[in-house]
């Protein structure tokens, strides 16, 4: 690996999520390093989502600590988690579907937007630079992505592997330090899995970005992670590189089945 | 030729008045993707609120100002809408996220029976006045151009101007700033709006905050020509076909709506009505709105409605 891997960035410490009597996570653990690909899979019903809804506060553990940059994160909500530069992107695709894909990738940007609201009304001063500022933004995002085409398209009609890149792009205009994706590749085409793991490699190779992702596709999480941690019944039975994983007994009983 | 202006001008300005109760519609379904049930419980409250802090602030300042009784009155009602905003999202809204428009809808309902309830517990049920000093009487217009001029009712002509104005302020916030945009968004998709990182708590403040500050407006002008009192809160029926010719979610549709809502149900009363025994106006804007629905369900400058299979 020629990749600069940084410090731990995301520790997640014995974390534990019940709903009622379900167990949906058991005492998991595991870190997230600066700048890697890091993988978690595991069969349906393992807890993947889960445990990415944890890490953006969607859902809060009843057990566990979540330290983030070295600090213990308190009780949070998504919005927040968008705050401390945490984006993610959605397994069922979940954009703002009456807009255009230019405002959608925009409120990516909201966040950024500091300026006052009655100079925006007015499109004058600092509010014009500033927006300027931010379409040149997602002009590069949009850029990046290979969407020129559709920019002004309302989303609602784009096919589904577009709206999976639209999604990814919104989630990219945040700069965000970590990435969660949610499947990037669920229901794609052959073509479009490619295109999608170019867009992950690039980005996490041209902006430095630490990415999390849960994927079903095995070939797909081999070939993009540094480390895969792997959950079953919400247990993690596997955590390590990806050879170290796919060797492992108990991984290659639970997810990848015998006689693999 | 004169008569027919006059009845044009007249339902314009009649049509402006149904349009500023539609805008509150608009507003909250373009930020929330709610039909908001309680609009006209939203519009009586704040015109009892209005009319009954006018009254008071009035007899304290012992009735030497007029405008200012009435700029006090103004602030405290739009105070008392503010609470109502944030009242609704934290008992009811908040623990709503992420769920069916129809929860929503049935939850707008149950606002309005409280809102109705409880404006009449705090303000009283009696029928009271909102005299904010508009003009009542009636103006000639180019006389010199026809035969006796055009009548023109000049609170009609500076409500229609309020109307107006508002509906420029609210287009613009929608679509040139970012909290505008957030807005949208919200309406869209709850959990990505929230994974951009946009507080949907607040959003729905600042929403329900303007749909009230619209609400007032409506019924301090409503309130002004037909007095305060409990049937104030079915002007929102009277606004329903105006969102549906207009479209649920557009600002400028809400006021065509309303326009062409309150043009036709004149002109037809006048034109029409003599052969069919009048009593056209009560119904003509129900059966346009049915004929919308039938053709263009999304209105005139709704959003297409469409769905991927």
């Amino acid at each position: 690996m020629s990749k600069k891997i940084g410090d731990v960035i995301l520790d997640l410490q014995n974390i534990s999520l019940r709903f009622g009597g379900v167990k949906a996570l058991i005492d998991i653990s595991f870190d997230v390093r600066e700048h890697e690909i890091r993988a978690i899979i595991g069969p349906n019903g393992a807890g993947k989502s889960s445990m990415l809804n944890v890490i953006n506060g969607v859902y809060h553990p009843q057990e566990g600590k979540i330290l983030f940059r070295g600090e213990e994160r308190k009780r949070m909500h998504p919005h927040m988690a968008a705050a401390q530069g945490i984006s993610r992107t959605f397994q069922n695709i979940a954009l703002f579907k009456g807009m255009s894909v230019l405002d959608n990738i925009m409120t990516g940007r909201n966040l950024k937007m500091k300026s006052n609201l009655l100079l925006q009304a007015i499109w004058w001063g600092p509010a014009r630079n500033e927006e300027l500022e931010h379409r040149a933004k997602v002009e590069e995002i949009i850029d990046f992505l290979e969407i020129q085409h559709i920019r002004k398209t309302p989303v609602g009609r784009l096919p589904y592997g577009l709206q999976k890149r639209v999604d990814l792009g919104r989630a990219l205009a945040m700069e965000p330090q970590i990435l969660l994706l949610d499947e990037p590749m669920a229901g794609m085409n052959v073509e479009e899995k490619q295109d999608m793991c170019r867009f992950i490699l690039d980005v996490n190779d041209q902006f430095g970005t630490t990415i999390v992702l849960i994927e079903h596709d095995m070939s797909v999480v081999m070939d993009l992670s540094d480390r895969v941690v792997v959950l079953d019944y919400g247990q993690k039975i596997g955590d390590g590189d990806p050879d170290e994983v796919r060797s492992s007994p108990e991984v290659i009983k639970a997810y990848l089945g015998v006689g693999h | 030729m004169a008569f027919f202006l006059e009845t044009l001008i007249g339902g314009l300005m009649a049509g402006m008045l149904y349009s500023l109760v539609a805008l509150g519609f608009v507003l909250i379904y373009k930020a929330s993707g709610v039909f908001n049930f309680a609009q006209g419980a939203m519009v009586l409250f704040a015109a009892l609120a209005m009319a009954r802090f006018s009254e008071w602030t009035n007899a304290a300042l012992g009735g030497d100002s007029l405008i200012l009784a009435n700029v006090i009155a103004f602030v405290g009602a739009g105070v008392v809408m503010f609470i109502v905003a944030w009242l609704i999202e934290r008992l009811a809204l908040r623990n709503l996220v992420n769920q069916e428009g129809a929860t929503l809808l049935m939850a707008t309902l149950g606002i309005a029976y409280v809102l109705e309830g409880v404006g009449q517990t705090l303000f009283g049920s009696e029928i009271y006045k909102i005299d904010v000093g508009m003009p009542k009487d009636p103006v000639m217009m180019l006389e010199n151009v026809f035969e006796g001029g055009i009548l023109i009712n000049k609170e009609d002509f500076y409500a229609a101007l309020i109307a107006a104005v508002l509906v420029a302020l609210l287009w613009v916030f929608f679509q040139k700033t970012s909290t505008g945009r957030a807005l949208r968004a919200v309406a869209d998709d709850h959990q990505a709006a929230l994974s951009v990182g946009i507080p949907l708590n607040r959003i729905w403040v600042i929403v329900w905050c303007v749909a009230g500050v619209a609400a007032l407006v409506a019924g301090i002008i409503w309130g002004s020509k037909l007095g305060v009192q409990f049937s104030l809160a079915t002007v929102a029926l009277r606004a329903l076909p105006v969102v549906i010719l207009g479209g649920l979610t557009s600002v400028p549709g809400a006021i065509l709506g309303g326009l062409i809502i309150g043009v036709g149900e004149k002109l037809s009363e006048v034109y029409i009505g003599p052969y069919v025994g009048g009593g056209i106006e009560i119904w003509f804007a129900y059966m346009l709105a049915l004929i919308f629905l039938l053709f263009r369900p999304q209105g005139l400058f709704g959003e297409k409605i469409i769905d991927r299979v």
